[in-house]
């Protein structure tokens, strides 16, 4: 395992120990809500399903199609702050 | 897909299955306690490559992790024939021999309720939940199939009120509250559950209100029973004068109160809390910080409030005119050209702190005698519909008259300067604006306005109120027409209405 996994699998660590990581996720969604990513991404899952057919359709058909789109519909303002948040939450735990 | 999971889970369900589930949930999903959080952490890693990102499942049948995204969780259910694995990131039950994530109701109550449970341990509380119906209220889904498709351009909720004779000070609330929201919503979905004996509750005439409102029906509605129940319930109302329109806005929220405390008031054992509807919607907390200028102790009260009235310059008392421009009207958005007076003007007029003199000595706890103090109001708890009152009649002993001064308000409203946690941080000197935006939201939208023509002895009352959005119309009485925001914007204004843009679970 390189350093930088290493690395981040001990933030992970962290982030869950602290209960940061569930706040982060709180943060993340309501952000995501309010810039209307999720209503666009909510567009694209009924796109897929339409396509596929709702009988035939799996999760697994919706994973692959849709979390590439959503990675990429993420705003950049939403990247930013989330990233100055764990600096900030990093900084206050040095002892990594 | 269905709701009762695949033929696999039923051969899972052994004795003793929904102990073992909970602990799953609770020590590797949802985990709430310091405790399990540490164990979490250590141990959730694929137990074949040590991955800790890739979609971990946990294996139903043993004691296992590994990933999804690299098929080592599927490898051992493969090898070990254990069928069924859950997520670990959101819970879902993954069934091997059915390539799919399946939903079993018994196995999705467990889920459910260690959610709520790590939720409440983070002290996060509710969540939102989306709506799914109770038995009772399928069936009357089933009963009722007639349906009503809301697009942008129906009009359904605007209807006219007739004046049954100066009886515009009452029509101009009625659309101010049909309009609300959340009251539109807790009416039309028959909340309202009457325990008066008699026919005068004014809570089941509201209700019939709403239905009239949202009957579909264009011709103007005759509000006979309202204003009947109005003269028997608030008596200072009665006659055929016309009345303040602010004063009918008080006197029926307090009835409604009343009326709606009736219900629950053999549950609710304490008065200073209740939770009818009218005070989930309208009740605030009015801070109030009297501060000694001797010993700089400070008494502190807070006081519910249902709106907030606002001084305006040219009265009699005193209006101090606060610098143009300042880090709060920009803001706001207000145009502040010309030395115009904004609605912030006059909120921070309202939350400055004020000497109360040498003739209003306060005695102070702290120095065991009378002092001067100052004192300063400041929001508490902001409701979730904020009334501004801009009190334009001048009742004073010397002279009854009308301000007509141009105050500009703006649509979107943040009222964060004026709260009272704002002021402590203020006083300790941190500087406002870090990244914790979501824990305390204060915008709030415009969407109706009370408007006064005329002069004090005869005048007439309109309302502007906002639909799907952005769409603006002018209630006059039974003459409903389309208004523009400018329009809106540039009115005079005599009662505001603003709505929490972000609502919070308690």
């Amino acid at each position: 395992m390189s350093k930088d996994y290493q690395m981040k699998a001990a933030i992970n660590q962290k982030l869950i120990e602290m209960g940061e990581r569930e706040r982060l996720k709180e943060l993340l969604r309501a952000k995501l809500v309010e810039s209307g990513w999720k209503d666009q991404l909510k567009a694209h899952c009924k796109d897929v399903i339409r396509e596929k057919g709702l009988e035939h359709v799996t999760v697994e058909d919706l994973v692959t199609e849709v979390t590439p789109k959503g990675r990429a519909l993420v705003p950049d303002s939403v990247k930013k702050e989330l990233l100055q948040r764990i600096r900030a939450f990093l900084a206050q735990h040095a002892a990594l | 897909m269905s709701p009762a999971g695949c033929p696999h889970v039923g051969g899972w369900k052994a004795d003793g299955w929904r102990q073992n589930l909970r602990l799953i949930y609770r020590c590797f999903v949802w985990s709430g306690s310091a405790e399990t959080r540490t164990r979490k952490a250590k141990s959730c890693v694929c137990h074949a490559c040590g991955a800790h990102l890739s979609r971990l499942h946990s294996c139903l049948s043993c004691v296992f992790f590994a990933c999804f995204a690299k098929k080592h969780i599927h490898e051992h259910a493969r090898s070990k024939r254990h069928h069924l694995a859950v997520d670990l990131l959101y819970g879902g039950i993954y069934c091997f021999l059915c390539q799919d994530y399946v939903y079993d109701k018994e196995m999705e109550q467990i889920a459910k309720e260690e959610q709520k449970k790590a939720w409440k341990m983070q002290g996060v509380g509710e969540k939102f939940s989306s709506w799914e119906p109770s038995k009772r209220e399928v069936e009357l889904l089933r009963h009722n199939p007639k349906r009503r498709r809301i697009t942008t351009n129906c009009t359904i909720g605007l209807r006219g009120l007739i004046n049954l004779g100066n009886t515009c000070f009452m029509n101009c609330i009625v659309q101010a509250l049909t309009h609300t929201p959340l009251l539109r919503d807790f009416f039309l979905s028959d909340r309202h559950k009457c325990e008066m004996a008699s026919s005068s509750c004014l809570v089941c005439e509201m209700s019939q209100l709403f239905q009239e409102f949202y009957s579909g029906r264009r011709s103007p509605h005759v509000p006979f029973r309202l204003l009947h129940l109005v003269w028997t319930h608030a008596r200072h109302l009665a006659g055929y004068e016309q009345q303040d329109a602010h004063e009918f806005l008080i006197a029926a929220l307090d009835v409604l109160h009343r009326h709606c405390r009736d219900d629950d008031g053999k549950r609710t054992s304490n008065p200073n809390h209740c939770t009818c509807i009218i005070d989930q919607i309208f009740t605030g907390g009015l801070q109030s910080d009297v501060t000694c200028q001797v010993c700089h102790g400070v008494s502190t009260t807070i006081d519910p409030f249902w709106d907030i009235s606002l001084d305006l310059p040219g009265s009699s008392t005193p209006f101090w005119p606060l610098s143009p421009g300042g880090e709060v009207s920009v803001l706001n958005g207000e145009g502040h050209g010309g030395g115009a007076t904004t609605l912030t003007d006059c909120l921070r007029r309202f939350t400055r702190p004020e000497h109360l003199g040498s003739s209003a000595k306060i005695k102070c706890s702290g120095c065991h005698s009378y002092q001067e103090s100052t004192k300063q109001l400041t929001m508490k708890k902001l409701p979730v519909v904020a009334c501004f009152h801009l009190k334009r009649f001048e009742h004073s002993a010397k002279l009854r008259r009308k301000i007509s001064t141009y105050v500009s308000f703006p649509l979107e409203l943040d009222m964060t300067p004026f709260m009272a946690s704002s002021k402590e941080k203020r006083m300790n000197g941190q500087h406002q604006q870090s990244a914790d935006a979501f824990c305390s939201d204060n915008r709030y939208s415009l969407f109706a306005v009370v408007n006064h023509q005329g002069t004090l002895e005869s005048g007439h009352y309109t309302t502007f109120i906002r639909q799907h959005k952005d769409q603006w119309f002018k209630c006059d009485d039974a003459v409903i027409t389309k208004a523009s925001l400018k329009e809106v914007l540039d009115s005079e204004g005599y009662l505001l209405f603003y709505h929490k843009q972000l609502l919070e679970y308690e």
